[in-house]
């Protein structure tokens, strides 16, 4: 195969990443996938870089730190140290209490909204109008206006009741809900939600994490608790701020000591 | 995949040969069920050898020499294969068999491994900040196209894509020297 050949195929893979091609170019990328299968190589990883920059990939770049070594009257100084700081400490401890508002969220950013990814083929109406109307409700949601956003999501929950359409819509709905703060619609919306997105962890999360928090809101506060240990366990990207109100509420509701609501998730720490 | 060489295989009943065309074959075939049709690995699995079987068939039968029919042929009847097993499926669900079948639109990261995905994610790990950056930028920017990244980055459009296909191939080199290990 030609430079040029292999340039142009590489830019079809992009635009088929991209959803750009239509029918007949996607067929025809694939015959050449067929004539070529290391071309699948490439598209695995062009969609795999996609998947994880879209994630949020947050890169460690940490080369690995320097080791220093300390002698011997090093290490005796060092323990003598810390054994004096955790005396000092406990003499002067005293308990801060903390408030359930400082484990909740009081507004769910944008960025938060769903969206449909766009990996798709043109020419797939049927899909393609539901994958418009999610992104024309962010649109609307963008320009702040809320109404039309409603009722674009109350469109796609009416007419697509289906994966993933259906629970991301309940699940927008929900957001817009909370953040006007109509508790009571945000809790129907995200439980439908987290329902219908059995299979799909990052949603359910999502969804689960935000009805812990509405439930807070309401004073359902052992409803909160379900809610909550159900993010938690979705293991994302929710996860630590669900077992620090987990065991916030599980404190305030005396359920369980403090320190070991790890465990009463079912989960490792 | 040289196609005349897979056909002489075929007439030929070479073994060795016609297991490896075999398996390049089945895994094009089944990328093809799992990202165009939304099929699920196992029925893609068995869709992919039945198709195979029957190209296989074919070719013997002197019904099929040319590369591109056999192309055109794997791809259609692995679809239909795939569809036929679909139908079975309702069939033993609902009494009344919808007689249209609405495709549903490609689902590319049905393509995606779990294990290769997160060697991948650690060999992004491993690139140069510079390159983190540039890859990134491409990927955020999923509208733009190769003048703008390379407008963006102050460099020749030829050159972003030169860049582009040098960070991918680190990638890919990395992910697969990682599987080896």
């Amino acid at each position: 195969m030609s430079t040029s050949n292999k340039k142009d195929i590489y830019g079809s893979i992009q635009r088929y990443i991209q959803g750009q091609l239509s029918e007949e170019e996607i067929e025809a990328l694939w015959v050449e996938f067929a004539k070529d299968p290391t071309l699948l190589d490439r598209l695995e990883i062009e969609v795999g870089v996609k998947k994880i920059i879209q994630e949020g990939m947050a890169p460690s770049h940490s080369k690995g730190a320097k080791l220093l070594f300390l002698n011997n009257w090093g290490w005796h100084a060092a323990a003598a140290v810390a054994i004096l700081l955790v005396a000092v400490v406990q003499v002067f401890r005293v308990d801060t209490p903390t408030q359930l508002s400082e484990f909740i969220i009081t507004g769910i950013p944008l960025d938060q909204v769903e969206t449909t990814d766009g990996i798709r083929s043109k020419k797939e109406m049927v899909v393609l109008e539901a994958d418009s109307l999610m992104n024309l409700g962010f649109a609307a949601l963008v320009n702040d206006n809320k109404e039309q956003a409603l009722s674009l999501f109350n469109q796609v929950i009416a007419s697509y009741d289906e994966e993933p359409y259906a629970s991301k819509a309940y699940l927008n709905r929900g957001i817009i809900h909370f953040n006007d703060g109509v508790f009571e619609s945000a809790v129907e919306d995200f439980i439908e939600a987290a329902e219908r997105a059995s299979d799909n962890r990052m949603i359910s999360e999502k969804a689960y994490w935000y009805l812990a928090n509405t439930y807070v809101n309401t004073g359902q506060l052992e409803k909160a608790l379900e809610a909550v240990s159900e993010a938690y366990k979705r293991d994302g990207v929710f996860r630590k701020p669900a077992l620090l109100l987990y065991q916030k509420l599980s404190y305030d509701l005396g359920n369980v000591d403090y320190e070991q609501a790890p465990a009463s998730l079912g989960e490792k720490e | 995949m040289d196609y005349p060489k897979f056909v002489t295989a075929v007439l030929e009943n070479d073994r060795k040969q016609l297991n490896e065309f075999s398996e390049v074959l089945t895994r094009v075939l089944i990328k093809f069920l799992l990202v165009r049709l939304d099929a699920n690995p196992a029925d893609a699995q068995d869709c992919a050898q039945n198709t195979l079987m029957l190209v296989i068939d074919k070719i013997r039968a002197n019904k099929l020499n040319n590369p591109d029919s056999i192309i055109y042929y794997l791809f259609t009847t692995a679809k239909n294969d795939y569809l036929k097993l679909v139908a079975k499926h309702r069939e033993s669900h609902f009494e009344e068999v919808p007689d249209t079948h609405i495709a549903p639109a490609d689902q590319l990261e049905n393509i995606l491994d779990k294990e290769r995905q997160s060697i991948l994610k650690k060999c992004m790990e491993l690139l140069k900040p510079k390159q983190l950056k540039y890859i990134s930028y491409w990927f955020e920017h999923p509208d733009n196209d190769a003048s703008v990244v390379a407008a963006h980055f102050k460099i020749s459009v030829n050159n972003a894509w030169t860049k582009k296909h040098r960070i991918l191939q680190v990638l890919k080199d990395c992910v697969q020297k990682k599987l080896q290990q």
